[in-house]
């Protein structure tokens, strides 16, 4: 198969600046592995067998601080399902590929990727793939290095910083700046609000009932929104 | 042990996440209900998480003058910059500076 090099270098291009964002999450991926007392290359290894920055943050951080495996597990998989939103989107231009390319894109299939290659799904299959591809492999590699930097200043960083507390504020930037109409807002504030009145129950299950609840409150705000 | 499993359990969730409508439901749409609902969900659940991470071992919510001053002022730098790094410096930043103060 013979590479087009301009595109890429265009993907490249495209992808680099979208990998900034994702540096801060990655360094406190590695913190939160040593601080969590989880096998570092086991919390590490999350990066390749799950490759989700949020995703991979919830399950170590609640794992870390004692939650109920069940509950870390599913809290990490409803993170995640926005991914099904992709997969349906992208499904049509992905039937255009050989099978090895429908098995293998969705494994690197992150936001990221999604915003870039959304844009493309009018140009010819094979310069599609190649650009999916290119930039699908720029941001994995980046990934895993960055996330192994992390585990690198986990031990050098002083527990009294309490930088633990970076994973709060890294989702509270998230949810601001992914807030673009209200019903979000209500379901953040509705999600934040169920899980601390349900706060005492068992292993931080009352996470999954705050998320539920929140979800509910605005797909009803979004119904009635005029 | 437990934490592998853990970490293979949501490698294969996420994947058949992004899969699924690729390998196996090409001509099938979600349901619109669905979609409408899908759009809420990184809103709702990382809002639980902010305050499930802050939930002690007795689960007490453990919210002081630091973290809220935090979120205030993280809060604020990330809708006016957008920007997770600035976010980042100044939500910490505050906090330790609070801290130090009190």
């Amino acid at each position: 198969m013979s590479l087009d090099r301009s595109v890429v270098r265009r993907a490249f291009a495209d992808a680099l600046p979208l990998f900034v964002p994702a540096v801060p999450f990655a360094f406190v991926i590695g913190l939160v592995i040593v601080e969590s007392g989880i096998n570092p290359f086991v919390g590490w290894s999350s990066s390749w067998i799950i490759y989700g920055g949020a995703a991979q943050l919830t399950l170590l951080s609640l794992l870390g601080s004692g939650a109920a495996v069940v509950a870390a597990v599913t809290a990490a998989l409803v993170v995640n399902a926005r991914h099904l939103m992709y997969s349906a989107a992208l499904a049509p231009t992905f039937q255009r590929q050989p099978r090895w390319m429908r098995w293998l894109g969705p494994y690197v299939l992150i936001d990221q990727l999604f915003a870039l290659s959304v844009l493309r799904i009018d140009d010819d299959p094979k310069t599609w793939r190649t650009y999916y591809l290119a930039a699908g492999a720029l941001f994995w590699t980046l990934w895993q290095i960055t996330t192994a930097v992390g585990l690198f200043l986990g031990p050098v960083v002083p527990q009294a910083w309490n930088l633990e507390f970076a994973v709060p504020i890294l989702f509270l930037g998230l949810i601001v700046i992914g807030i673009d109409k209200y019903p979000k807002l209500v379901a953040a504030l509705v999600g934040a609000g169920v899980t601390y009145l349900t706060a005492g129950l068992p292993n931080r299950s009352g996470l999954l009932v705050g998320a539920l609840v929140g979800i509910a409150a605005g797909t009803f705000a979004e119904r009635f929104r005029t | 042990m437990t934490a592998l499993l853990a970490v293979i359990a949501v490698g294969m969730g996420t994947y058949l996440s992004r899969a699924i409508f690729v390998l196996a439901l090409a001509n099938k749409r979600i349901p619109d209900p669905v979609l409408v609902a899908l759009q809420f969900v990184g809103s709702s659940v990382l809002a639980a998480l902010v305050v499930a991470l802050l939930i002690d071992a007795d689960g007490n919510v453990v919210i002081g003058v630091p973290e809220v001053s935090a979120f205030v002022v993280g809060g604020s730098v990330a809708y006016k910059t957008r920007n997770h790094i600035f976010t980042l410096i100044a939500g910490m930043g505050v906090f330790w500076l609070v801290r130090a103060l009190l």
